[in-house]
């Protein structure tokens, strides 16, 4: 489904260049759940943007689908991101003057899709909101913060979910709330890539990556 | 269901006192904008109104200022020049002059009553031509020592008819003879008296301070008045359309300045603005980083930043006209303390196309504040943006 070949990003920080990969090639499979672990500062992230076309390698190829999006243009890519992509981020990201159904809706107003009121409960009891939809962010605990931002995430109805360290702000039950969430997608059929800096989650994926100074290691 | 104007507006209720105080500060522009082009409006459509009630066509004055004439047609100016009223035969025995009237304007102020009494003296039969709208309680005055009251005189001395009229003048025993009904002009500030008592009572016999004129056909009032310039020396004649250039020149002169300064205010309401977006631009950056990984295109936040500067702008141009609109009399009344001649009536109506405008304007300028905050916002990179 995705194909990383010999990918190399340099970026720019102060005075340095700084090489946060180096030549990673990895080979993902759709329905995939595979954990991405690694100590700061080793790449992980950066890999993540790459596979979400949200930046783009200073060297190599990103195949997705057949289709090689590192040099695409940033307006190809921005399609990529609507229709094949979700984000989940550690911190939520949610809009504090908006809903939770209103968030989860939020990608759908880029796609110009109607924001289907039916497809919005059905992934808010998905994710165990479904009393929670009239709510504002500020009345949720950080798992249904998490859990409304997992549903925002579903609502275009990705191909690829990516999770940038999903329970790094979450207690123990909310962290497993949050995995059995991505466990079951990914037994759906989604293919789901978690960053995350949790051995025992990362123990519990099909699959799990390490990286270190920007290498994935063997 | 969210869209683009529903989550500006959610953005910009997140800050409510500094979105507050930034509409106020458009409102409180747009308000004085909308107050001082309905002004403009109202004063010229009041003062060619007023023109009109004088009933004559041009007056004859002794040469000097067209402005000291403008004075005296609607508030009764004092100028200190006579036209003897031996004029009038030159002025009666020329041709399409359907009447002719000296008339003699004066204050008189009144010590005891501590006020100012506006004197009108003009022939009687006359006043009753010139003024066939007027509805008088009593009888227009038909002897030396009555006079008649305009409205506001008689509310403010409590007159009616009958009664004696308290005469700064010693030894003078004026009577009432009548009231003119509320006219809500200059008309009812007068104290309207025959000519010859007028003249008897400021102790100036044969002179009037101008002769109003009418003419058979208003379309000849150019060659009557050159026909009377080149026959009769000394004198000066103003046509009321003359009068009504010359009070809207000098009020123009006044809008001017006024629209300088709204400008100048609604410039900098605009930069508020700018400065507000833009502090929440960098305030929501990781969201707009957010946003633009689930699907934002650049295209799309620069609509959504505009979309709040053009909310903030529409709602605070709206808000100043709704205020401007209702703190009209405030407004109006401090221009009449402040402006030596207004006319009478309503001076700041609400028009519904000067208010469009007015909106239309503040839309604009509110897009064009919204467009450098706009642009910043749409060029935060993503992926920094998140990292934060």
């Amino acid at each position: 489904m995705i194909e990383l070949k010999n990918i190399e990003k340099t970026y720019r920080r102060g005075v340095e260049n700084v090489r946060a990969l180096r030549g990673v090639n990895l080979t993902i499979d759709a329905g995939e759940l595979m954990a991405i672990v690694g100590p700061s500062g080793a790449g992980k992230t950066t890999l993540l943007h790459i596979l979400g076309c949200l930046d783009q390698p200073t060297n190599g190829d990103v195949v997705f689908d057949g289709v090689n999006t590192a040099s695409m243009p940033e307006s190809q890519l921005v399609k990529i991101r609507r229709e094949k992509i979700g984000f989940v981020f550690q911190q939520f990201y949610l809009i504090p003057g908006l809903s939770v159904f209103d968030n989860i809706a939020l990608p759908l107003l880029f796609s110009k899709k109607p924001a289907q009121r039916k497809k919005i409960e059905q992934l808010a009891e998905m994710v165990g909101l479904e009393h929670r939809l009239n709510h504002a962010p500020a009345q949720l605990s950080g798992g249904e913060m998490q859990r409304t931002a997992i549903a925002r995430g579903l609502v275009n109805d990705p191909a690829i979910l990516l999770a940038d360290e999903p329970t790094g702000n979450l207690d123990t039950e909310n962290s497993e709330k949050i995995f059995a969430i991505l466990r079951r997608l990914s037994d759906e059929g989604l293919t789901t890539i978690m960053i995350t800096h949790n051995p025992e989650l990362a123990a519990r994926a099909e699959r799990t990556v390490k990286i270190r100074d920007g290498l994935i290691c063997p | 269901m969210t869209s683009y104007v529903k989550l500006a507006a959610k953005n910009i209720l997140r800050h409510r006192t500094r979105s507050l105080l930034t509409m106020l500060g458009i409102a409180a522009s747009v308000g004085v904008l909308f107050a001082v082009l309905s002004f403009n409006k109202g004063f010229t459509e009041g003062l060619a109104v007023e023109l009109e009630r004088t009933g004559l066509h041009f007056m004859i004055v002794p040469s000097g200022c067209a402005h000291e004439v403008a004075a005296l047609v609607l508030h009764g100016a004092v100028i200190p020049k006579f036209l003897d009223t031996g004029v009038m035969e030159h002025v009666e025995q020329t041709a399409g002059i359907d009447l002719a009237t000296p008339i003699l304007v004066a204050q008189l102020p009144d010590q005891q009553r501590g006020k100012i009494d506006l004197i009108y003296g003009i022939e009687m039969n006359v006043l009753e031509a010139i003024k066939p709208g007027w509805e008088i309680t009593g009888t227009i005055p038909r002897h030396e020592h009555e006079v008649l009251l305009g409205y506001e005189v008689a509310q403010h001395d409590n007159l009616k008819p009958g009664d004696h009229f308290s005469s700064p003048a010693e030894g003078v025993d004026l009577v009432v003879s009548g009231i003119v009904g509320y006219s809500g002009s200059q008309d009812d500030a007068f104290v309207y008296l025959p000519i010859q008592s007028a003249q008897n009572l400021l102790g100036y016999p044969q002179s009037a301070t101008a002769i109003g004129v009418k003419v058979d056909d208003p379309t000849r009032i150019g060659a009557i008045t050159e026909s009377l310039t080149s026959s009769v020396p000394g004198i000066q004649i103003v046509t009321m359309g003359e009068v009504m250039n010359s009070v809207s020149n000098l009020a123009a002169a006044a809008r001017a300045l006024s629209l300088a300064i709204v400008l100048i205010a609604i410039l900098i309401s605009a930069v508020g603005v700018m400065n507000s977006i833009l502090m929440a631009v960098f305030e929501r950056t990781q969201e707009i980083g957010m946003m633009r990984a689930v699907g934002a295109s650049r295209w799309d936040i620069f609509r959504i930043i505009l979309s709040e500067t053009t909310i903030l702008a529409l709602v605070g141009g709206v808000v100043g006209i709704v205020l401007s609109t209702l703190g009209a009399r405030l407004i109006e009344t401090f221009v009449r303390s402040v402006m030596p001649f207004v006319p009478s009536g309503d001076l700041i109506r609400f028009e519904p196309i000067v208010a469009l405008g007015s909106v239309a304007f503040i839309f604009v300028i509110g897009l064009c504040a919204g467009i450098y905050p706009a642009v910043k916002a749409s060029k935060i990179n993503p992926v920094e943006a998140i990292k934060g």
